[in-house]
């Protein structure tokens, strides 16, 4: 979606650079093709081989118009081919002055063969720029060759010549090419940066867009299912109603409450450590989960732990839940959260009718249950779990070290 | 229960409102003398029709819970008032208790817990949920961490009793549990408030003090 757009974006920006440079390449061969014609037309002495030598220069015009039409030239063929020109084009000029004339620049290279470099260096980067100048190098060399100029007879000045040539021939292919090259890399540049300013919209619209629902749950929906519980509790207490069902209701309604009141009480992912839970959260909804027996869960704080050891708390907690539920008779339970002083104390006391805790009963009675899920857990974490219990009720608490 | 009670129910929520009503005056608990939509309103309410207890929710337009309650008890400090919330309120509930508020009741209480509380708050009792126990047993440690504070602090005794409220205890228990009466118990409680509420006016003096309001201008 806005990933994609701005993909898309970023192209266009690199190629719109690139077509920028290939019309100044464009440009550029049409003002080379003219200083080459007046060369031609004005050279001293006149051609050995006039026809041969305005052949050529019509072939440069020729492909000069030709790569005037837009996109013509990034392609492999073109490149090569207008490469090939220009290495003819060189060595031509060699052929067509009059013996040993060419001492130290053929006419031909003075200009137009530029062009081809750069074509190179705008599609292919400076190294391709810089390579491309090689052959045309060559060419130079070849030309003298042509013209009649035997190699080891080279004066020096004939070589820093060809020397000269090949080197601003690079230096043209790589320079265009680092060019293009840049304007393709601050496109992408910008694309991360576009990208990243769409990312951290969309987070602020999801972040909002959560506050708003959180906003209309608890306005309304929150607030009905508040009063449908109460209801439904007061309207099964009167018993003018089947009472099993209006409770039913209540607690569906009970359960649905907590539920969207956990949704919007839960903090944004992003800002929570990973590999940490909110222990009192954890353990009011396993509370809520447990239901039958009502559970206020209380707690100094939010208490932070790594999610390791709170999966194993909650694990205790969701046994001792069940078993007061399945056992205690009781009315009301309260889970208490304290962490003080690197010890995490969790108290889960109910006001049920109590049990005999005694290990060796309860093994061999083999009620496994309170020991393995329970002592066996805490113990693991290196902490111990207390029991006390009478005919007023159970309190069970697990200390572990933090 | 000693006679109608006369109550009065601030919260934005005309349906909440309406349920509570007719909650209590079911249950002859009380007498709804008062309702208000939001903190502003229930400041007026208060003024005109004095009630003896009032319901009040935390989350409200114009004037806030906490606000309403620190300006209703100042004016008047025989008017109870009880925080009736939701979860994931706590700073404001222990700010509102701070303020001058009697005790906090979650939303989800019974209409018993409901009915026992407004008694209590009537009577002149701190209505100490376990969730109020445990942010103030927080609160108290909190500063108590930071050395020689000139502010109160908790005696064991007290500590004791609030871990013991917190963990679900309830007054009766804990006293046969220490062995003291369940008037002792009441007295701790009350104490624990009192100091909760007089660390507000230390908070207020130190804010004071460092903004260089105690020099009074020449």
């Amino acid at each position: 979606m806005a990933g994609r757009e701005a993909a898309l974006s970023s192209d266009s920006q690199a190629a719109r650079g690139r077509r920028a440079l290939f019309g100044a390449v464009r440009l550029f061969r049409w003002a080379a093709l003219a200083w080459m014609v007046a060369l031609a037309a004005t050279v001293p002495g006149g051609f050995e081989r006039p026809e041969v030598a305005w052949a050529a220069i019509g072939a440069a015009g020729a492909w000069s118009a030709w790569a005037t039409v837009p996109n013509q030239e990034r392609r492999a063929a073109a490149l090569w081919f207008e490469l090939a020109l220009a290495f003819g084009l060189i060595v031509v000029s060699g052929y067509v002055a009059p013996e040993g004339a060419v001492t130290e620049r053929p006419f031909f290279a003075t200009a137009w063969p530029a062009a081809a470099v750069a074509a190179w260096g705008v599609a292919r980067g400076p190294v391709a720029g810089a390579a491309a100048a090689l052959p045309l190098g060559a060419a130079l060399m070849l030309s003298r060759i042509v013209n009649g100029v035997a190699v080891d007879s080279l004066e020096a000045t004939q070589v820093q010549a060809i020397a000269n040539g090949t080197v601003m021939f690079i230096l043209a292919g790589s320079a265009v090419g680092l060019v293009s090259r840049l304007l393709e890399r601050s496109a992408l540049e910008q694309h991360a940066l576009l990208e990243e300013t769409m990312r951290a919209l969309e987070r602020t619209t999801r972040l909002e867009e959560r506050e708003r629902l959180g906003r209309a749950i608890h306005d309304s929906v929150l607030q009905s299912l508040a009063m449908v519980h109460k209801r439904g509790r007061e309207l099964a207490a009167d018993g003018d109603v089947p009472p099993g069902q209006v409770a039913e209701l209540a607690e569906m309604a009970a359960k649905q409450e907590a539920e969207l009141r956990a949704l919007i009480v839960r903090e944004p992912e992003d800002d929570s450590p990973s590999g940490s839970v909110l222990l009192r959260e954890e353990i009011e909804r396993v509370a809520r989960e447990t239901g039958k027996v009502p559970v206020t869960v209380s707690s100094t704080g939010p208490t932070r732990v790594r999610a390791q050891l709170g999966e194993e708390i909650v694990a205790a907690v969701r046994q001792a839940l069940e078993n007061l539920a399945r056992h205690a008779d009781a009315t009301r339970a309260t889970v208490f959260v304290d962490a003080a002083n690197d010890i995490l104390s969790i108290t889960v006391k109910d006001d049920g009718k109590g049990f005999v805790y005694d290990e060796e009963e309860l093994r061999a009675a083999g009620k496994l249950g309170l020991l393995q899920s329970m002592k066996g857990r805490i113990e693991g974490l290196g902490g111990q779990m207390f029991v006390a219990s009478s005919d007023r009720g159970t309190e069970v608490e697990f200390r572990v070290p933090l | 229960m000693t006679g109608s009670i006369r109550l009065m129910i601030a919260d934005d929520h005309p349906v909440w409102r309406d349920g509570l009503r007719s909650d209590v005056e079911r249950r002859g608990v009380a007498e709804v003398v008062a309702e208000a939509s939001d903190g502003g309103e229930a400041i007026e309410r208060a003024r005109e029709s004095m009630p003896e207890v009032i319901l009040m929710d935390l989350n409200m337009p114009t004037v806030g819970g906490v606000e309403a309650t620190r300006r209703i008890t100042e004016e008047s400090p025989h008017i109870k008032v009880l925080i009736l919330s939701a979860t994931g309120e706590e700073a404001d509930v222990l700010e509102a208790v701070k303020a001058g508020a009697s005790g906090y009741l979650l939303k989800s209480a019974t209409g018993e817990e409901l009915a026992d509380a407004i008694g209590r708050a009537r009577d002149g009792e701190p209505v100490f949920t376990p969730s109020l126990a445990g942010l103030v047993l927080n609160e108290f440690r909190r500063v108590a961490t930071q050395e020689r504070s000139p502010e109160p602090t908790l005696t064991p005794r007290e500590n004791e009793v609030l871990v013991l409220v917190a963990k679900g205890y309830t007054y009766r228990e804990i006293a046969e549990r220490l062995f003291i009466s369940v008037k002792t118990v009441q007295n701790h409680v009350q104490n624990i408030l009192t100091k909760l509420q007089l660390r507000k006016r230390y908070e207020l003096m130190r804010y004071a003090i460092s903004k260089g309001l105690d020099r009074l201008p020449d």
